[in-house]
């Protein structure tokens, strides 16, 4: 496995091109694969994110199977003369996660539950809307993702509910864009909530966290969603 | 001779002393036949009734909160007919804070004041529409004669948060409208001394205003915390915290090693 970080240029436009849509990010993330060809069912899994750390510092982080050719991206929305892209060697991290271990991780997700109105309609996905829902998702799938996010001692809470974990939810992003329906022909609008969440977990099953970091979590993976990466713990600040 | 102060405070005022047809403007404090208005009102006085005792009141307004300036485009269907009524331009001040004061006979302020606990129609801020927030009396203050001289020593009347606002400072400089006699050279003529309310043909005849200003102490004052106030008037974002996946992978070469093909 790779961990590929890839700095945009967002002084270009290619890159604000490519920040703009989900989809275009997907298909440029997609065609750095050689032997992946477009719309293959069986490719592997192929996960990405953007952090927005600052308005001139979006990272696009790629987890991949293959190792991926940014040529195109440096090219378009990159420094092609200064700066390139970074792999790292990813496998030899996850074959080294232990259970127990503390880190930082990050995760952009979809949030969504699945909703109906009366018994005789059909079950429709809606995302989440509000932090705390957006957090209880997190926390419902903790367990089969196999971490735990650490709780806040109690001395250090600071509100009645909503802070009981070394958990926070921000930057959500509402987007629509047009997708054209491969079977069908038709002209569709995808409507994707994305929030990212930052917080400190402890590994409880390696096996299933490897799962979780390599194959992702929870829906909209193509677009951005589902790239949890972990850091080394910061210091006791949070 | 006694003062009367009262405490004009609202959501919206509106306090016209020129404003004629569809154009309804307001000044910038309370006018002297608005408060007058409000006093007769209370006392359950028709429109007809004479109020040359009431409109010999002396008077004085202080700013206590200026408020902001907002216009209102209105129109109206009358109830009856269902014609358009013409359409009009209001304009009102939101979130003032004023405190006004009458001086004028021991029994009379006394009356003035009882009615104002009671009244018997109910007050309003300048137009129908603008109910006042809280109890309109403020103090009666025996055994004086001039009600700017009241209004240099009563306490700041500004909403809490506005007062929050200016903790920073001590004391508060706020502007002192008193009635001067006529053909003061500092003063300025206003047409709001009521002759009559009478619906068939309200008169107002010319008044002399001259403005002063007046330093009150601020009871939010807190020193030391100068900075602290402008650290939090205006929001910093707070950035997102920094998160480095890769600082403990090891970084693999950019050309990638020929593999044999």
């Amino acid at each position: 496995m790779y961990l590929t970080r890839f700095r945009l240029n967002t002084a270009r436009a290619g890159s604000r091109h490519l920040l703009a849509s989900p989809q275009r990010m997907h298909a440029a993330v997609m065609s750095s694969f050689a032997d992946v060809l477009p719309g293959d069912p069986h490719a592997p899994r192929v996960l990405w994110r953007i952090d927005r750390n600052s308005r001139a510092e979006a990272l696009l982080f790629i987890v991949s199977e293959q190792r991926p050719d940014l040529t195109h991206l440096v090219e378009q929305a990159g420094w092609p003369t200064t700066a390139a892209w970074q792999t790292y060697e990813y496998t030899s991290f996850l074959d080294g996660l232990a259970k127990g271990g503390i880190w930082d991780f990050r995760l952009t997700a979809n949030p969504v539950h699945h909703v109906r109105r009366s018994t005789d309609e059909i079950r429709k996905r809606t995302a989440h809307r509000t932090p705390r829902h957006q957090m209880g998702w997190l926390l419902d799938r903790q367990e089969r993702a196999g971490f735990r996010v650490l709780e806040t001692p109690a001395e250090r809470r600071r509100l009645a509910q909503g802070d009981e974990h070394q958990l926070t939810v921000r930057d959500e992003q509402r987007h629509r864009f047009g997708k054209t329906d491969t079977g069908t022909g038709l002209a569709n609008r995808v409507p994707l909530v994305t929030v990212t969440f930052d917080g400190r977990l402890e590994i409880t099953d390696p096996e299933l966290l490897r799962r979780t970091l390599t194959l992702g979590l929870g829906k909209a993976k193509a677009y951005g969603c589902g790239l949890m990466t972990l850091a080394a713990a910061s210091g006791g600040t949070r | 001779m006694s003062v009367l102060a009262l405490r004009l405070a609202g959501p919206l005022q509106a306090w016209g002393s020129s404003a004629r047809f569809a154009r309804r403007t307001t000044e910038t404090a309370p006018t002297k036949s608005g408060v007058i208005g409000l006093l007769a009102a209370a006392l359950g006085r028709p429109r007809n009734a004479d109020l040359s005792d009431l409109a010999a009141l002396s008077f004085a307004v202080r700013i206590d909160q200026a408020g902001t300036r907002v216009r209102d485009f209105q129109t109206a269907r009358h109830t009856d007919t269902g014609k358009a009524m013409p359409v009009s331009e209001r304009f009102y001040l939101a979130d003032a804070v004023f405190v006004a004061a009458v001086a004028g006979d021991d029994a009379l302020v006394q009356d003035l004041h009882a009615a104002v606990r009671a009244p018997v129609h109910l007050p309003y801020l300048g137009r129908r529409s603008c109910p006042p927030q809280g109890p309109v009396d403020l103090e009666i203050v025996r055994a004086a004669d001039d009600p700017a001289a009241v209004l240099r020593e009563a306490p700041w009347q500004a909403a809490a948060w506005h007062q929050e606002r200016h903790r920073s400072r001590p004391s508060v400089r706020l502007t002192l409208l008193a009635e001067a006699a006529p053909g003061d050279p500092h003063g300025t003529a206003l047409r709001d001394q009521p002759l009559s309310f009478a619906p068939s043909h309200r008169r107002y005849a010319l008044r002399t205003v001259v403005q002063t200003s007046v330093e009150v102490p601020n009871p939010r004052f807190q020193p030391g915390e100068r900075h602290h106030a402008t650290a939090t008037g205006r929001r910093v974002p707070v950035p997102p915290p920094r998160h480095t996946p890769e600082a403990h992978l090891t970084q693999l070469p950019l050309h990638l090693p020929p593999d044999g093909h």
